[in-house]
């Protein structure tokens, strides 16, 4: 009897025990989803290596831009524009005339450039508190129109230089070698099948037809 | 008498990627050219910027099913029966030695005796074949943005669009001007091969312009049953008026795509 009552609670211990386990871990994952989603981090632990994560900076500035002398500087500044003279009767185009038309935010879809890096004063997208800073733009610009964006999806190039250009390659070299290798390829099949399709209708423009043939 | 050289499948299968085709090819343009007038015309009729992207996602649902359906379509065929290999579709070595004899051909040389598929029309099918998958995957990345930086860079949209764009320009230009020329505007076809649409292909330039293939059949025993009398004319006239139709329709948007480059933001 007492053989008997032991060995079922041993069983009923083994294979309850298992779902209870279960369980717990599903709850776990279930309630951390959309925040491992957004972050890459599950707790204090990063558990997408290797992606975006809001928590490090990784668009380290290497590019000296014109911020009225005080070079890349500015970027980390809390009003990026604070040397430049006579700010205040100017555009943004007057000098950020490059990066003004090099984004399809603003060039179809007419977005002011203060709709995503703010009012005044325009903080450098490095300074800390800046919502363009990469730890948190994803949630403060981004999601205004892309709802969730998430830290990786935030490291879409806005101000996409033009693939075709030398400094590409230094600057995006993914987007520069896919995008030559992509036109190298059309490139060579309009050079092969151009001259070939002309050819062949000369050809023919000038063949008759031999009817009645068997 | 004409001579059947594609089944009514095939047929259904050429039909709609045309169809599907030239909406993907008006929409993404439309969106392309969206800063000229020309895009916004074009735009137009699909609701705008914003409704040229809806139909422009369904339909590429649509296509990939499509290829999705033809790859079924595919192994079946070849799983079912013994295919010749010249009524296969795979490059061989006969092909390259038919396209330098027709170079040949080309400065007055000794017309090559092409078989049931000539190397264009293989090259043809495999790069609709690489271009669906190219813009497929590029296409889905881009359809679901948020959820394809779940797995990948954000970065990477930035890849696909430009990859996505220069294989559909590709395409486009391709079909438009290549495939155009030699399925309707050689002298020899004008104003349309009627092949891939009713009335098959006519027996006579069959047998002049692909030899081999005939020689084929008629040793095989094969002609009679791939024989048949021409179609109706009120079919035919249909016929006409979707070729040409979309002739006329790639042909303009290659025109307006080249006058309008110049003016959009790259």
């Amino acid at each position: 009897m007492h053989r008997a009552l032991i060995t079922s609670l041993f069983l009923v211990g083994l294979f309850l025990a298992v779902p209870c386990a279960a369980q717990e871990e599903l709850a776990g994952t279930e309630r951390y989803k959309l925040r491992e989603a957004s972050t890459g981090y599950y707790e204090e632990y990063e558990v997408i290596p290797g992606r975006g994560s809001p928590f490090k900076q990784w668009n380290t500035p290497s590019a000296t831009l014109n911020t009225g002398g005080k070079g890349k500087v500015a970027t980390y500044q809390a009003d990026a524009h604070a040397q430049v003279s006579n700010y205040r009767h100017q555009r943004c185009e007057s000098c950020h005339k490059e990066t003004a038309h090099n984004n399809r935010h603003a060039t179809r879809r007419n977005i002011a450039c203060r709709q995503c890096h703010g009012t005044e004063p325009i903080a450098g997208v490095n300074y800390y508190f800046s919502p363009l800073n990469p730890i948190r733009r994803h949630a403060y610009v981004c999601a205004k129109c892309h709802q969730g964006a998430s830290g990786s999806f935030a490291m879409y190039v806005v101000h996409e230089p033009s693939p075709l250009l030398a400094g590409t390659a230094e600057s995006f070299p993914a987007l520069y070698w896919v995008t030559w290798m992509m036109v190298a390829i059309a490139f060579f099949s309009f050079a092969l099948f151009l001259p070939h399709t002309g050819l062949w209708m000369l050809r023919e423009l000038f063949t008759r037809k031999k009817r009645g043939d068997k | 008498m004409r001579l059947k050289r594609f089944t009514p499948v095939q047929k259904a299968f050429h039909a709609l990627l045309m169809l599907s085709f030239l909406v993907q090819a008006v929409t993404g343009t439309a969106r392309m050219y969206i800063e000229t007038n020309w895009g916004r015309t074009l735009a137009h009729p699909f609701g705008g910027y914003e409704g040229c992207l809806t139909v422009h996602k369904y339909v590429g649902l649509f296509m990939l099913f499509l290829f999705v359906c033809h790859l079924a379509y595919v192994l079946f065929i070849v799983m079912s029966k013994k295919i010749h290999s010249d009524d296969g579709l795979w490059l061989q070595k006969k092909d390259l030695k038919e396209f330098f004899s027709h170079l040949r051909w080309m400065f007055g040389g000794e017309a090559p005796r092409f078989e049931r598929w000539g190397y264009w029309e293989k090259f043809d099918y495999w790069a609709v074949f690489w271009g669906m998958i190219i813009l497929g995957t590029t296409g889905l990345m881009l359809y679901a943005p948020l959820e394809t930086s779940r797995y990948f860079k954000g970065w990477s949209l930035n890849v696909a669009l430009w990859v996505h764009r220069i294989e559909a320009c590709l395409a486009m230009l391709h079909i438009f001007v290549i495939h155009f020329a030699i399925a309707h505007l050689r002298r020899h076809n004008f104003p349309m091969d009627r092949a891939m649409f009713c009335g098959d292909t006519d027996l006579e330039s069959a047998s002049e312009e692909r030899p081999a293939w005939l020689a084929r059949l008629r040793t095989n025993n094969e002609l009679r049953e791939k024989t048949i009398d021409d179609v109706s004319a009120i079919r035919m006239v249909v016929t006409y008026a979707v070729g040409l139709g979309a002739v006329a329709l790639g042909i303009s948007l290659v025109v307006g795509g080249l006058m309008n480059a110049g003016l959009v933001n790259w």
